[in-house]
């Protein structure tokens, strides 16, 4: 089967008076880990939401793994595994009997429950743990745990709402090992995040910005068509004081403060390293100059400030 | 990977963590388990209807030997208690009574003056001869103590024999006797008045006879008044407790199925367990039926504990099919939990199901019968009770446990027990499914 794992057509939410999810469409193929991206109340767990069938959208359609949202949502439902932004598994019971009930719940019985269980356990790293109560595990372990109960019935797509919110570096490196290992699987892998560094990690990303879907395209061709121009970061002992002669290059757009260095952005072609360590050097600061690739946090910056700009010009 | 899951494999899913969180939590056992039993205990041992022992003082103005023996016979079977300034007298006169310890007054001992008394003045039981002497002395003081005793609380009914009381009953007048009772407990006031009606009455028999007697020519039989013999069934002592404990039960599976239903569902969509439980397949029919049947069970252990306890410690008969208690207890389970359930799909956080809880147990439990009785209340209130699911199981239990009644009295009640479970529970289903989350 090629279909598309998720299929959004025009979905709209609307709350009262605020449009929380306003025109999406979008797509997501098979196996793909796909980024969901956006500032908090931009839309995406309303999203989510909408395909897991937890909520009815205001007017569009949602396929999720072949099924109409609205018209089988069990069937959706069999198919998914969600893990929602805030821990929602049983504090007050031990690991293995969350898995074990998240298990049934999902139609697993006798020999295919405990099989599961076991691989789940293994997978997630949680053996030592599975009698310790869930309430006293820290964060890490229990995010791993709470996508152990969303993979258990080995769903064709996983939702993760902000799965590594609030969890430490390490903790969150671990936690993308697994995603990544269950995509190369063939799970399809719909996630949020905040953390920009971790959306470099996804096939494509969608960008949300107050309830539009504003971008979507694989990182690398995000930040070619949102982030044009060349970025050059420029570091040395007085880096910081030659961002004024930098200014006065010749196509450079913008110079900002970056750690202890600066990041230059110029019009493509117009301007070099060299011309950037020269003009510094003119001006008495010895500087190292060195192209750097755009981060998605400058596309991030870039399309945000777009969007809240046609938003001022239109008011 | 399974399309459509079991649903015996949810259901069993469901009932399995829902028993495990139960009994890992050991508060929430205390007060499913525990809680029932203390209620039981304090309800069975405090509240007790029976009136008897009413404080009471008696302002003898008369001061004969006649008066006396009326003031002794009116505490003779227990329901008055003499009280006098402190100090009271079981009907007996010459032994001395328990002392109160009431501040109104220390009273020395009856033949001592009373010289301690704040108030200076002797008590009523005062030296008998210093106040024959003083006749008229005698008169207004234990009056204004009476009125003093009957505001202060130490005594509930004050009955004064005037003077000249029992040479009007010797010349075959009228007599007056005024009893004055404090009416804030109008259950009290009631009994104590009917005690003294009673003994007047009894009195005023035996001189009429005596009268007649002397009269006629023949002597008297005396006879041929209507003589009313009470004889009272299913409850002879007229214990309170065989009363108290039905509705006490019922109140009980309320308090622990309702409360705690509408408040597990309300916690778990505090804690966003709801939210991940809804995105699996399970229906929301398994979902709700395997978390209400822990409760069920729990609400026959609380049954049969109240059963136990009842017939252990406080004589509760229990006269007609076990069966029949069981399907009564099945049927009133269903509304409660319904309740529950309806409760928590209105309610957003624990607070509000419980505020929600009690709401509807409040007037459940004082609709039902079980404190008072419903046909002393407002027609319009009456037609209320018909809608209490609690009314009828109350009916059930007192009917089954002290007459015996069977099926063919009953079925009435199990019907609408039946029909308001199925409803509320098909209501509560409708709406949680409605709005899932």
């Amino acid at each position: 089967m090629s279909a598309p794992a998720i299929v959004a057509r025009h979905l709209k939410k609307r709350f009262g008076t605020f449009v929380a999810v306003d025109d999406v469409s979008f797509e997501v193929e098979r196996g793909e880990i796909f980024g969901y991206l956006g500032a908090n109340g931009a839309g995406k767990s309303t999203t989510i939401r909408i395909l897991c069938g937890l909520l009815e959208p205001t007017s569009g359609t949602a396929t999720v793994a072949g099924h109409s949202v609205a018209e089988d949502p069990e069937a959706v439902k069999a198919s998914i595994g969600y893990m929602s932004q805030k821990f929602s598994l049983y504090l007050d019971l031990p690991v293995a009997e969350n898995l074990a009930f998240f298990g049934g719940a999902y139609g697993l019985s006798g020999r295919a429950l405990r099989r599961r269980t076991e691989e789940v356990l293994e997978l997630s790293g949680l053996a030592e743990v599975r009698d310790a109560q869930t309430g006293s595990l820290p964060g890490g372990i229990r995010q791993r745990l709470a996508l152990g109960c969303a993979v258990l019935h080995q769903p064709e797509i996983v939702f993760l709402d902000e799965p590594t919110a609030g969890v430490d570096p390490t903790a969150r490196r671990i936690f993308w090992k697994l995603i990544r290992e269950l995509s190369r699987g063939g799970t399809t892998v719909f996630v949020t995040t905040h953390y920009l560094d971790e959306a470099e990690y996804c096939a494509r990303i969608g960008l949300m910005v107050d309830g539009r879907l504003v971008a979507l395209d694989t990182p690398a061709q995000l930040k070619r068509t949102h982030v044009p121009d060349r970025m050059f970061a420029v570091r040395g002992p007085n880096a910081a004081r030659a961002s004024g002669p930098l200014r006065q290059v010749a196509g450079v757009r913008n110079v900002e403060p970056f750690g202890a260095g600066l990041h230059v952005r110029a019009e493509p072609g117009r301007c070099e390293a060299q011309t950037l360590r020269a003009a510094a050097g003119a001006a008495g600061h010895q500087v190292e100059v060195e192209p750097i690739d755009p981060t998605l946090e400058d596309v991030f910056l870039a399309v945000v400030g777009r969007s809240a700009k046609k938003e001022e010009d239109g008011a | 990977m399974p399309r459509r899951p079991s649903r015996r494999t949810q259901f069993l899913a469901v009932v399995r963590k829902e028993t495990l969180q139960t009994a890992r939590d050991k508060r929430m056992l205390v007060m499913l388990l525990g809680g029932p039993l203390l209620q039981l205990l304090v309800f069975g041992y405090a509240v007790d209807f029976k009136v008897d022992r009413v404080p009471t003082v008696v302002v003898d103005g008369d001061q004969t030997s006649e008066s006396r023996e009326h003031a002794r016979g009116l505490m003779a079977d227990g329901t008055l208690r003499w009280v006098k300034g402190g100090k009271s007298e079981d009907g007996g006169g010459s032994r001395n009574g328990r002392r109160s310890s009431s501040s109104a007054n220390v009273a020395p001992p009856p033949v001592t003056p009373s010289v301690g008394a704040t108030s200076g003045s002797p008590g009523a039981e005062g030296p008998a001869p210093l106040d024959r002497l003083g006749v008229s002395g005698a008169g207004p003081m234990p009056v204004a103590e009476a009125d003093a005793a009957l505001v202060n609380g130490d005594a509930a009914a004050a009955i004064i024999l005037p003077k000249g009381f029992s040479r009007d009953l010797a010349r075959g007048e009228t007599a007056h006797v005024q009893v004055v009772i404090d009416g804030t407990d109008p259950n009290r006031a009631t009994v104590a008045g009917a005690a003294v009606a009673g003994y007047f009455a009894e009195v005023s028999g035996d001189l009429l006879r005596a009268r007649l007697a002397q009269q006629a020519t023949r002597p008297a039989t005396a006879s041929g008044g209507i003589s009313l013999v009470p004889r009272i069934w299913f409850n002879p002592g007229l214990d309170s407790p065989p009363f108290m404990i039905p509705g006490v039960m019922a109140m009980l599976v309320i308090i622990v199925t309702t409360i705690v239903t509408a408040m597990g569902l309300a916690r778990e969509r505090e804690m966003g367990t709801l939210e991940q439980v809804l995105v699996t397949p399970i229906r929301p029919s398994v979902l709700l039926l395997g978390k209400l049947l822990p409760y069920v069970v729990i609400g026959f252990l609380d049954v049969a504990l109240a059963l136990a306890i009842g017939a252990y410690v406080f004589d509760l008969p229990i006269r007609g099919s076990r069966a029949l208690l069981a399907a009564a207890t099945f049927v009133y389970l269903l509304s409660t939990l319904g309740v529950g359930l309806l409760i928590s799909t209105i309610s957003k956080t624990q607070q509000q199901a419980f505020l929600g809880g009690f709401l509807f147990a409040m007037p459940a439990i004082l609709l039902s019968g079980v404190m008072t009785p419903i046909r002393s209340m407002p027609l319009w209130l009456q037609a209320v009770t018909y809608l209490n699911p609690l009314r009828y199981y109350v009916e059930v239990l007192r009917a089954n446990l002290l007459k015996g009644a069977g099926w063919s009295d009953l079925w009435t009640q199990l019907v609408a027990l039946l029909v308001f479970g199925v409803g509320i529970l098909f209501v509560a289903t409708m709406r949680f499914r409605k709005r899932a989350v």
